[in-house]
């Protein structure tokens, strides 16, 4: 029985799809509008997903099941789960996560009214097709789900769509996602060029056979992986496409505690570290994986600073985040390939782990706030809140541990993870000197982080209250604080992950490092840290203490400025307007991301005036003036004169009849 | 019944197709135009008589029925245009009507 749950691991991404299909369908008389049929669908996902987890803790991965789908002459495509360490890893988390969002939305929600039945359809679609994209066995599967997760957030995001902000945000996420798909379509025909497959371990085990004769072909393994590096970018909300992220807050909160935690945002960075046993072969990809994410975690923490949207600060987080998680693959890859550790990769997943868990925690504390605030003409607005901790206790201590966590504070779990990014991109340093530039402006950004977070934190839940609403705000319901109080004690355990033994496994890192090993064997040469080492290292490093007090430093600056006003906000802003201005305003990249688009929109809009209005319109004119002329001509034969037709009748056979006598036979009819 | 020999045959039916062909050459009025018109179909008519019997195949006696058949219809419609053609102008030669035109 549960052996066969290894078999039939393709039904973890049908459950929350079949769902929704009968939500969206049938749904009128489900009560809630679906939340029991959908909270259904993707709790036996978490199920079956646990049950294969437990299977391939113990060394039963990786499991391919597949089927023939495409059979053409020269190559067969296949469809199918590829059940390995990392698939089967993220399957849980997110399934877990998305559980606990939905469990969440049933409260959040139940205001909705009949809509909520599109919501739930399309949640259900969205976390299936997140599992499908984790667990797909080929580029061409996986990349299917990847369009079917735009696609859902394009619809979740703009689910008030009768509000034109939420709409156009709605739109502009989907239109900035659709150039990174379109580079990730690029690299997997590539790829399929290359190899003449789609599927994953095929494809591992063609580019390392070819590495091992040294006929590996890198420059285009090298676009390739650029490309598909640039649909990670576009999907994960890095540099230069993170725009779409923060005003992707015009959805519901569990949407964006959805895109940011467990769905959508968490795709790119998966797709990065699937493609490790390609990568590996060209480590030039590492270095442009390391150099977005390092400068995107910096441009991100940085506007963070600065907005008073509860929402926007979280979103900026995430993007930043995002980028320490780039950052530890390039700096892990780089790792990988000069040394032999896996550490990087394993710390990358690690930190995707931990900020899916303390990400969600705070998405879903900040829709408790805007519960509390939803009479508010801006509910998530931080300037009209202050001293909610009293009223709103459990709100604020889970928001607290979800902060500590995300500063890096010892001993959450945002603390071993990001510490460890950080150690592990000075280490990559050696290697590849311009990484100490990205381990400083990380730790600039941990410095930005613990401040932002603070700032937050302070202005919402601490002090006295700035405005009516925050006098009279009072607890959510239970259904809404036992998600919260549950992924808090995730949050405060979770740094154990990392330590304790994985089934057959010594701990997270080998149990991750395994897969690099079946695909491209012969990279990972260094054994797994064990716990004792791991916390040796990171207790001894000088490194880690600098970043403690980096993140100490940052809480009691957000402290002293928010609580006790010295110095007093206000007057740095206005000491520094320039940059908080062009901190408001985003470094204006939108404008530079406005401009370039309309500068192409009315270069392309003027030359096709130009060919519309000159050849288009020539030509068509043209033919049709010609035809008019030559009709004024043709129809004077039309003369209503009987015997002349009959005339022209009769010598056209006529001649007819000489042609076919004489001419034709000497042409050879 | 003695036999007619082929070429006979199809030179009286080339000779009734070349007057048919005159007569609506040469003259104007509509009645006789119309006359002339059957004249060439009969003679398309002896034709195919006299295949159908020099192959032996009825197919072209069927044909023969076919024509005569939209002949006469042929031949209703002209004689009702032409008596529209009467009442309107008082005459029935074609040349009087000149108004269908470009």
């Amino acid at each position: 029985m549960v052996a066969a749950t290894l078999e039939y691991a393709w039904l973890i991404p049908l459950y929350p799809i079949i769902a929704a299909a009968i939500v969206a369908f049938l749904g009128t008389r489900i009560k809630q509008g679906g939340a029991p049929l959908v909270l259904l669908g993707v709790a036996a996902s978490f199920v079956h997903a646990l049950l294969v987890f437990l299977q391939v803790i113990q060394g039963a991965g990786p499991h391919q099941v597949s089927w023939e789908w495409i059979v053409l002459t020269t190559h067969t495509i296949s469809m199918g789960v590829l059940v390995d360490n990392l698939s089967s890893f993220l399957s849980l988390l997110v399934s877990f996560v998305a559980m606990l969002i939905v469990i969440y939305s049933w409260a959040y929600m139940s205001q909705e009214g009949t809509g909520r039945r599109r919501y739930y359809a399309e949640v259900g679609l969205f976390i299936g097709a997140m599992l499908g994209t984790v667990l797909a066995d080929n580029l061409l599967l996986m990349f299917i789900f990847w369009e079917i997760m735009g696609l859902c957030s394009y619809l979740l995001i703009g689910y008030w769509f009768r509000k034109p902000s939420a709409a156009a945000a709605s739109l502009k996420a989907f239109l900035v996602t659709r150039i990174g798909d379109v580079m990730l379509l690029i690299g997997i025909i590539i790829l399929f060029l290359h190899f003449g497959t789609f599927d994953y371990r095929q494809i591992f085990s063609a580019a390392a056979a070819a590495a091992e004769a040294g006929t590996l072909e890198t420059v285009p393994l090298v676009f390739a992986g650029i490309m598909i590096f640039g649909g990670a970018v576009g999907k994960s909300a890095q540099f230069p496409l993170h725009v779409w992220l923060p005003d992707a807050m015009e959805g519901p909160t569990t949407v964006s505690a959805l895109i940011h935690a467990a769905t959508m945002v968490k795709a790119g960075v998966f797709l990065i570290a699937r493609s490790f046993p390609i990568f590996v072969h060209t480590p030039e990809v590492f270095l442009v994986v390391g150099a977005i994410g390092g400068f995107t975690a910096i441009l991100a923490a940085s506007m963070a600073l600065v907005m008073n949207d509860i929402k926007r600060v979280l979103a900026y987080s995430t993007i930043s985040q995002l980028g320490y998680m780039f950052l530890a693959l390039g700096a892990g890859g780089i790792l990988l390939v000069m040394t032999g550790s896996s550490l990087g990769y394993a710390i990358a997943i690690f930190h995707l782990m931990n900020h899916a868990v303390f990400k969600a925690l705070l998405f879903l504390g900040a829709g408790s706030v805007g519960h509390a605030f939803h009479h508010a003409a801006d509910p998530y607005d931080m300037r009209q809140m202050g001293g909610l901790h009293s009223k709103m206790k459990r709100t604020s201590i889970t928001m607290l541990i979800g902060g500590l966590a995300l500063a890096g504070i010892v001993p959450f779990s945002g603390f071993f993870s990001k510490d460890k990014v950080l150690a592990v991109t000075f280490d990559a340093g050696l290697h590849e000197p311009f990484l100490y530039a990205f381990w400083a402006l990380g730790l600039i950004a941990a410095f930005m982080t613990a401040y932002y977070m603070f700032r937050m934190w302070f202005r919402v839940f601490a002090g006295t209250p700035r405005s009516k609403d925050a006098e009279h705000a009072h607890e959510s319901p239970n259904l809404m604080t036992a998600p919260l109080i549950v992924l808090a004690g995730i949050t405060l355990i979770g740094g154990l992950a990392f330590l304790v033994p994985w089934g057959s496994y010594g701990g997270m890192q080998a149990f991750l490092a395994t897969d690099i090993n079946n695909y491209a064997p012969g990279f990972v040469t260094v054994t797994a840290y064990t716990a004792a080492r791991f916390l040796s290292d990171l207790f001894t490093s000088p490194l880690t203490y600098v970043s403690l007090a980096v993140a100490a430093g940052g809480i009691a600056l957000a402290f002293n400025m928010h609580l006790r006003g010295r110095p007093d906000p206000a007057k740095v802003q206005a000491r520094f307007t320039g940059l908080h201005r062009t901190l408001t305003q985003k470094w204006y990249l939108d404008h530079v991301t406005n401009g370039i688009a309309s500068f192409f929109a009315i270069v392309v809009a003027g030359l096709s005036a130009i060919f519309d209005r000159y050849i288009l319109d020539g030509f068509i004119g043209g033919t049709a003036n010609g035809i008019r002329r030559l009709g004024g001509h043709v129809r004077t034969w039309q003369t209503g004169v009987v015997t002349t037709y009959a005339a022209t009748i009769i010598v056209s056979i006529g001649l007819l009849l000489i042609a076919l006598t004489f001419l034709f036979p000497y042409m050879g009819w | 019944m003695t036999d007619i020999p082929l070429y006979a045959v199809i030179m009286v039916s080339s000779t009734l197709f070349a007057l048919g062909l005159l007569g609506i050459m040469l003259h104007a009025s509509g009645i006789r135009l119309l006359m002339s018109v059957e004249m060439m179909l009969n003679s398309a008519n002896i034709n195919f008589v006299a295949f159908a019997g020099y192959w032996a195949d009825p197919s072209g006696l069927v044909y023969v029925l076919f024509i005569i058949a939209i002949a006469a219809a042929e031949a209703a419609v002209g004689v009702a245009i032409l008596m529209n053609l009467f009442r309107h102008k008082g005459t029935v030669n074609v040349q009087s009507v000149r108004a269908m035109r470009w």
